[in-house]
């Protein structure tokens, strides 16, 4: 008996479904959005790290949702690897969220944003016009990461007879060779994202000098990727070959890098300007140093930092509550308690919002201080933009290095991706 | 509405109708129209949320098979389907073999090697990944006696034979409960009687018992390895196909391509060479198991 | 598939055979019980180490888990880390158990009732359509469930069900249709036609008389694809983690498992307890009901 009931529901159900079918509806073109007042749910895309928990990001928007009763800002962490591929997903099946923190607008990503370029309050926050697209904002951020850095451990440094950190690259291999003279790993680097990270934030100062315009060469086809990085692929290869990375590397995750670097077995550690937040609350038993990964024989020292933009984030054009993600958004990067709680708990920086440093991040704002501009990386950003997905490829080549790829064939690798991608 | 017509005129009535088309137009919706679409989405540009797909003809599949990362992609797969066909077949007769019979123990044994089948291959990895990771149980046990890290996952050899054990660990307990089912069909009189002919064990399997298996051995091939030419999951929670891409499948692939860097044009066209190459391999395992089976029994 | 011809009866006569054991197959048991039985006690323990290890550390703080990995320090045990995991709030295990269950009882249910009456009718025809309905269905066991997902996407989406409910759980129905139909109609063809037509000389209709005295004796084979349904559904994780997507906010166990460790795959306190959590619940129901699920695996399988 109960099971023809439940046929008959069934076949009600595949029935209602085929007619709806039939029906038509649907299509592709989202249905342009409306505004749904100032209550309701704002759906937020966030990246999920080590630092940035999950219950980190409710806390942080928990005055925005008191300040406005009625509204609800719903944190979504990816389902898939990243939010970088957990977006499209959503997009595709046309469920996207209001508003995305982490990716920036390119190309592709741009005609899914709202366009900021009105809106009064994004000017003077950080690198907003470095990442505009054709003259128009997308992406609005928190604050500045400082990419080419090299942390490092003092008691190894004082152990080797290494008074000054390197400013060239010459420099960095002969210290390397001290310091595993002196019972260290010279470099801690990990699998996951972190290889190819890394090599981009050693490269970024010279790179900056030797192709002042990197971008625009590449675009224009006047320059390749891979021969352009040629020369570090060798030196990284080099330090491989010699023992100054651990051979085994390819098995550890982010988080153990950073484990293992506080443990006092490696030395230095190159990374972006969150690590401070790591360091400030890691147990260690030696000193900390920073310096600015060091550049060519002959070239400017210290070279231009890489930079990028803290904590980015966009609107998406299909929202149903403009005015309210727009809201959400510009209190988010305006907002004084809001964007030095996001800078304090992802180790960023930003001009005019002081925070409690550590000596480590006073160091770190010296460095940025000192550098003669900032470039971006990588993928980079604003009209200055490789293929999306050229990071992750990047990196997945740079690996090749560590499974017995020469230097040639990891670089010819990359500039066949690009091709194939542009 | 012809079809109605001469349904009704059979006599069979709405009855009929209504225990047909239900079903049927589910499976039409749910798979075959996304097959068809698959061929569809292989020839166009689409990114997943553009308006309309644009049709670039055949250059994905032109891409896709000049594309070093897709041919390795495919090799890693075919040696993980073959390879760990092998191995679960072999293992799973093997231990069918053993563990045949109804004591306590050998129950106890079915349980023991079909367990992990009840996990997911996501809890599977993440498992394995803990255990053989670099920082994992056996290399921390290692280095805390002043052994050395074993490569397990961080090299791409030892990564892509890890990954197959893996996989075969965790099914090849199905494999053992399928012989085990096939075994119960192995005349028993045959047997006794290839016994008292004075066959030995080895004589009495090889000619008894195997060509008697036959059909289950086919099964059992045909399984393994479309389960195995689609192997995902796994992937993404034992090496998240590192190092170096080295151990990424072509479903892997699939999903990287398709919604990481919005190609899903691109993505389909994969789908649709797996689905073929799949399709072809079962028939083809098929085709030869019945000419074998056929060789054994004239 | 169709080849295989133990039929349920006879699998259970096998062992009933082998239960009362032949003298001489015992002597045989005997003569080579020593070695067998190391080898098979080793093989044991091999395939039960990583639950041993995922049992012990999930009671463990993250330095005992790396200095002493297989270790069972009995007094430094803790339920912290589990009882962390528990209220992880990135994924609500318990929650994700009550969505796994909701889908596993819809699709089987859904699949069952769509499955049933097509097949019983394919069964008892022997018109060309049903044929080829029954060789199409059949192909279908040979597509990729997993790599159709870009296309279904596609699909939902036009149909407007992607990320629902409703929407995953008839893609999952549609995947288990095809097997099912193919099992269901060679099962059916095994009851003889004269029980249809006694009863349809009391005057019931064909939709009664599939429910009220076919559907009745299909038990085992409807037993077997429950099981087997119960475990795609349960371990798929390609299928909710795209056409579930974050937006829905809906999480199965794999889907779950895979927010909640992903990220922290090296922080051995979170990933033990988890996973010990996700597995715990489904392999005590298997321990239990081994004996049903084992047998029942290829019970209805075997025939027809």
């Amino acid at each position: 008996m109960r099971a023809q009931h439940l046929s008959r529901a069934a076949v009600g159900t595949v029935l209602a479904l085929a007619l709806a079918a039939c029906g038509g509806g649907g299509g592709f073109s989202g249905k342009s959005s409306s505004d749904g007042g100032d209550k309701g749910t704002v759906r937020m895309l966030v990246n999920i790290t080590p630092n940035l928990t999950q219950s980190y990001w409710e806390g942080l928007v928990k005055p925005f949702e008191q300040a406005n009763p009625g509204v609800d800002v719903k944190i979504e962490a990816p389902t898939g690897k990243t939010v970088a591929d957990t977006l499209p997903q959503q997009l595709a099946a046309g469920n996207a969220p209001d508003v995305v923190e982490t990716l920036m607008a390119d190309r592709t990503l741009a005609p899914q944003m709202l366009d900021l370029t009105d809106q009064s309050w994004t000017k003077g926050t950080p690198l907003v016009q470095e990442a505009a697209l054709g003259g128009r904002i997308y992406t609005v951020g928190v604050g500045e990461q400082a990419q080419s850095l090299i942390f490092y451990n003092k008691t190894a440094f004082t152990k080797a007879g290494i008074a000054q950190p390197p400013t060239t690259l010459d420099e960095l291999t002969q210290d390397m060779g001290k310091l595993k003279s002196a019972g260290y790993l010279p470099l801690q680097t990990a699998g996951d994202f972190v290889t190819g990270l890394q090599m981009l934030q050693l490269a970024d100062p010279s790179l900056a000098q030797s192709h002042p315009q990197w971008y625009q060469d590449i675009r224009a086809k006047r320059l390749k990727v891979g021969d352009s990085m040629l020369p570090y692929l060798k030196l990284y290869k080099s330090w491989l070959d010699k023992g100054y990375l651990d051979k085994n590397a390819m098995g550890l995750k982010y988080p153990d890098s950073q484990t293992r670097f506080f443990s006092g077995k490696s030395a230095m550690y190159v990374m972006g300007s969150w690590f401070t937040a790591s360091e400030a609350t890691a147990k260690k038993d030696f000193e900390v140093g920073v310096f600015p990964a060091p550049v060519q024989a002959g070239q400017k020292s210290p070279g231009p930092q890489g930079a990028t933009m803290a904590a980015p984030y966009m609107v998406l054009k299909s929202t149903k509550h403009r005015a309210l993600a727009l809201k959400l958004v510009q209190w988010l990067v305006t907002d004084k308690a809001a964007v030095t709680s996001q800078l304090q708990q992802d180790g960023n920086f930003r001009k005019g919002y002081d925070r409690k440093f550590t000596p480590l991040e006073q160091q770190v704002q010296q460095i940025l201080d000192a550098a003669p501009s900032g470039v971006p990386q990588g993928e980079g950003y604003g009209d200055y933009t490789l293929p999306s997905g050229f990071n992750d490829a990047w990196n997945t080549q740079v690996q090749g290095l560590y499974v017995g790829r020469s230097p040639e064939k990891v670089a010819s690798a990359v500039d066949e991706w690009v091709s194939a991608h542009s | 509405m012809n079809f109605v017509k001469r349904t009704k005129r059979a006599g069979d009535g709405a009855a009929t109708l209504l225990m047909v088309v239900p079903a049927t137009v589910v499976f039409v919706v749910m798979l075959v129209v996304p097959v068809g679409l698959a061929f569809y989405l292989s020839l166009t540009d689409w990114d997943g949320y553009s308006a309309q797909p644009k049709i670039i003809g055949g250059s994905n599949y032109t891409h896709l098979f000049s594309d070093p990362v897709m041919r390795h992609a495919a090799f890693v797969t075919l040696l993980v389907a073959v390879a760990g066909t092998a191995g679960m077949n072999l293992l799973g007769l093997g231990f069918a073999l053993l563990v045949n019979g109804t004591s306590r123990i050998n129950r106890f044994l079915r349980v023991v090697l079909f367990y992990p089948h009840v996990l997911s291959a996501l809890v599977v990895g993440f498992l394995w990944s803990a255990i053989l990771g670099t920082t994992g149980a056996v290399n921390s046990l290692l280095t805390a006696h002043g052994g050395s890290v074993l490569p397990f996952l961080s090299d791409p050899t030892w990564a892509l034979i890890t990954m197959i054990a893996v996989l075969v660990w965790a099914g090849f307990g199905v494999n053992v409960v399928l012989y085990l089912a096939g075994l119960q069909a192995v005349p028993r009189s045959l047997v006794e009687a290839a016994r008292i002919d004075g066959a030995t064990r080895w004589q009495v399997f090889r000619h008894v018992t195997l060509p008697a298996l036959g059909p289950v051995v086919t099964v059992n091939i045909v399984l393994s390895l479309v389960t195995l030419l689609k192997t995902y999951d796994l992937v993404v929670s034992l090496t998240a196909g590192g190092p170096a891409g080295q151990t990424q499948t072509v479903a892997y692939l699939i999903l990287w391509n398709s919604f990481h860097d919005n190609r899903l044009g691109f993505g389909s066209a994969q789908s649709v060479v797996l689905m073929i190459v799949t399709g072809i391999l079962a028939l083809v395992v098929t085709r030869m198991r019945r000419r074998g089976e056929m060789a054994v029994y004239s | 598939m169709s080849e295989l011809t133990v039929t349920e009866s006879r699998a259970e006569e096998g062992t009933a055979v082998s239960e009362a054991a032949a003298p001489e197959r015992r002597s045989v048991r005997r003569r080579s019980g020593l070695p067998r039985a190391v080898f098979l006690g080793l093989v044991a323990i091999f395939m039960l180490t990583p639950l041993y290890v995922l049992v012990v550390n999930a009671f463990k703080p993250q330095e005992e888990i790396l200095a002493n990995p297989f270790g069972l320090p009995v007094g430094a045990l803790t339920t912290r880390y589990l009882s962390h995991a528990l209220h992880n709030p990135q994924f609500n295990i318990v929650r994700g158990y009550a969505v796994t269950i909701l889908f596993v009882v819809a699709v089987n249910v859904l699949s069952v009732a769509l499955a049933g009456p097509v097949a019983y009718v394919i069964a008892r025809s022997s018109r060309r359509r049903y044929r080829l309905l029954l060789l199409t269905f059949l192909a279908g066991t040979f597509i990729p469930g997993q790599v159709l997902v870009i296309p279904v996407v596609y699909v939902l989406k036009t149909l407007g069900l992607m990320g629902t409910i409703r929407g995953f759980v008839l893609f999952e129905t549609a995947l288990t249709l095809p097997f099912s139909v193919f099992l269901y109609a060679g099962y059916i063809g095994t009851i003889p036609p004269t029980l249809d037509q006694a009863a349809a000389v009391d005057g019931a209709g064909r939709l009664r008389t599939f429910w009220k005295i076919i559907f009745p004796l299909m038990r085992p084979v409807v037993a077997t694809m429950v099981i087997l349904n119960t475990f795609s559904v349960w371990n798929d994780f390609v299928n909710p983690q795209i056409i579930l997507g974050p937006g829905s906010g809906l999480y199965t166990v794999t889907t779950g498992v895979y927010a909640a460790v992903s990220q922290y795959s090296t922080d051995y306190s979170v990933v033990f307890p988890t996973l010990l959590l996700a597995i715990a619940p489904l392999l005590v129901f298997f321990v239990v009901m081994q004996r049903h699920i084992i047998s029942g695996l290829t019970a209805g399988a075997t025939k027809g």
